[in-house]
């Protein structure tokens, strides 16, 4: 089996990444910003993995590990804040939250 | 493995250090482990028994055993505990500092948290989980242990910045620092990846063969290090990454911006010169400039953005925006006397930014935030040690003798002389005077008689007797480091030394 060169892994790794920093600046819906965050982490998570391969160590994918876990970590709290963001605004969109400015 | 397997605290000294990887190697970390441990035990009080006051000295317990772990750990340096992390005299006073700012913080948060309804000891398990990811900022010298304390500095203060109600304020300075530290720390990762590719390691050490490298792509390598100042710039809040602190210092309880303000910021940096003071820098002109550039943005617009607020809490935001900018110059200029420079002004800037957020925190409830200008109009004439101790800090931070302010300052110029960086030099002084501006409009408010009734009267809380001191303690220090810095810098050139 011909390897892929670890270029396109990290193009692709790019491409998905730019996609999720959209995902972030476009949607309005705090539950979509969250999964856009859960993107570009992940893609960046790619990006590792195709790297400890293109060196042949296991460094990538213990890093590729790290970062879901934290990604869980980090998502749990954000989950926890939007229940409270819900109950305080009674909407999910985030321009609801515009008080603080300047 | 020869002979039985026995547990290794019954296994005789030889066949001890033979098997078993010696609980020796672990010293170096001590201060680390007790922060964990102890936040385990905290929640665990706090589980059984809730107590403000109690987990309150339980958490002064620990912060103080962590520091005085600090002279064991003395004893046995320079050491690498596996690759991830490196112990060294400047890891280890900036450890120490690091624990002295969330002892600090801790000490500010009871009389503000007392003042509130709602539970309050689970912040004080949040607090030294936050300070043990400072920690371990501090004395990583792998990206892996950079992105976990990172995390671990980052999550906890998304819960703390929301406590201990969610108010509206509240959530929305959250949410802004939830989804843009997640989004820099992606961009981090992003970086890190693109790094990693091209050198081949994890470790710091790693980017000195950057720029030796034959086969290292230079489009590669040099889009790694953006992503990776896109990611450090947001955390230091340079402009043009800035836009969250107004929002977050504002909406979030004082003394928790007062804990990003230095904590946070403080141990990113120390991070960073340890990463980017290799040689890479410094033999890429390009790289230098995107600092450079970073460096006078947030000189001039923390500065210039500042003049226009009414709120106490969003101009102690940009001005801690500007002094990280000034922190660059000694960064960018990397002599002799950068690295002892750099200590001087985080330990200074600790001191005097923790008794300006101390000061608001000791006027506030968590129910009413006392930030905007007009309620601390005639603060002198109701509070006069409270306003004593605010203009000490402001004036500080504008940089008049004889407080530190000026002697940090001085020493940073001093770092950019020896690399002649003249342009860098006067537009710190051009910022600086635009910063006494606003610094002493706020010192001129609290002085001003008011005219009639104040819009909102002030609901006097009484300072609990650990604020106090904690107040009086750093207004000593900032008096003292200005006045005599001597032994203290000489203690700092012999500690803080350039080591990889």
């Amino acid at each position: 089996m011909t390897t892929v060169p670890t270029l396109y892994g990290m193009v692709l790794a790019g491409i998905l990444f730019g996609l999720g920093v959209l995902g972030v600046i476009i949607r309005r819906n705090l539950f979509f910003i969250l999964l856009s965050l859960e993107i570009m982490l992940n893609a960046a998570g790619l990006a590792f993995v195709v790297a400890g391969s293109r060196w042949a160590q296991a460094d990538g994918q213990v890093m590729f590990i790290f970062i879901l876990t934290v990604a869980a970590a980090e998502l749990s709290v954000g989950l926890a804040l939007l229940i409270q963001f819900q109950h305080r605004f009674h909407t999910l969109d985030i321009d609801a939250a515009s008080d603080l400015r300047g | 493995m020869q002979g039985e397997c026995r547990p290794w605290f019954l296994r005789t000294e030889r066949e001890g250090k033979r098997a078993v990887m010696t609980l020796s190697a672990l010293i170096p970390i001590l201060p680390l482990l007790i922060l964990g441990l102890g936040a385990v035990v905290v929640m665990l009080q706090a589980a059984f028994y809730r107590h403000h006051a109690l987990t309150w000295v339980l958490t002064l317990l620990i912060y103080l055993v962590a520091l005085g772990s600090l002279p064991f750990v003395a004893r046995t340096l320079p050491a690498k505990v596996t690759s991830l992390v490196l112990v060294d005299p400047y890891a280890l006073y900036f450890l120490g500092l690091m624990l002295a700012g969330g002892l600090i913080v801790a000490v500010l948060s009871f009389g503000y948290l007392r003042g509130g309804h709602g539970n309050a000891e689970e912040y004080y398990v949040l607090l030294l989980l936050a300070t043990l990811g400072a920690a371990v900022l501090v004395v990583s010298s792998h990206f892996a242990t950079f992105f976990l304390g990172l995390e671990l500095l980052s999550v906890p203060l998304y819960v703390m910045i929301c406590y201990p109600k969610a108010g509206r304020a509240r959530l929305e300075a959250g949410f802004k620092y939830l989804i843009l530290s997640a989004a820099a720390s992606a961009f981090l990762l992003l970086g890190m990846a693109f790094l990693y590719d091209q050198l081949g390691t994890l470790e710091f050490s790693g980017l000195m063969l950057a720029s030796s490298s034959p086969g290292s792509s230079h489009l590669f390598l040099l889009t790694g290090y953006g992503l990776l100042a896109v990611g450090v710039g947001f955390e230091l809040a340079l402009v043009p990454f800035h836009v969250w602190t107004p929002d977050v210092y504002q909406g979030a309880p004082a003394p928790v911006s007062g804990f990003i303000a230095t904590v946070s910021k403080g141990s990113l940096f120390v991070l960073f010169l340890r990463l980017f003071g290799q040689a890479a820098i410094h033999s890429d002109r390009s790289l230098w400039w995107m600092f450079a550039v970073l460096c006078i943005a947030s000189m001039l617009a923390g500065n210039l953005l500042a003049l226009v607020q009414s709120n106490l809490k969003r101009i102690l935001a940009y001005s801690s925006i500007a002094h990280l900018g000034y922190l660059l110059i000694p960064f960018l200029a990397l002599g002799p006397s950068a690295r002892p420079a750099v200590a001087f002004y985080l330990t200074a800037y600790f001191a005097i930014t923790l008794s300006a957020f101390g000061v608001v925190g000791a006027l506030s409830s968590p129910e009413h935030e006392v930030e905007d200008l007009e309620e601390y109009r005639g603060l002198f004439y109701r509070r006069p040690g409270l306003a004593i101790l605010l203009t000490m800090s402001l004036v500080a931070l504008a940089g008049v003798p004889p407080t530190a302010g000026l002697l940090m300052k001085f020493y940073i110029v001093t770092a950019g002389m020896e690399a002649s960086l003249w342009f860098l030099l006067i537009l710190l002084v051009i910022a600086s005077v635009v910063g006494v501006f606003y610094y002493l409009r706020v010192a001129l408010v609290l002085f001003r008689r008011p005219s009639e009734e104040p819009l909102r009267s002030l609901p006097v809380r009484l300072l609990s007797r650990g604020e106090g001191i904690a107040l009086v303690v750093l207004a000593g220090i900032v008096m003292v480091l200005g006045v005599y810095p001597t032994p203290f810098l000489q203690f700092l050139q012999r500690v803080v030394y350039p080591i990889g």
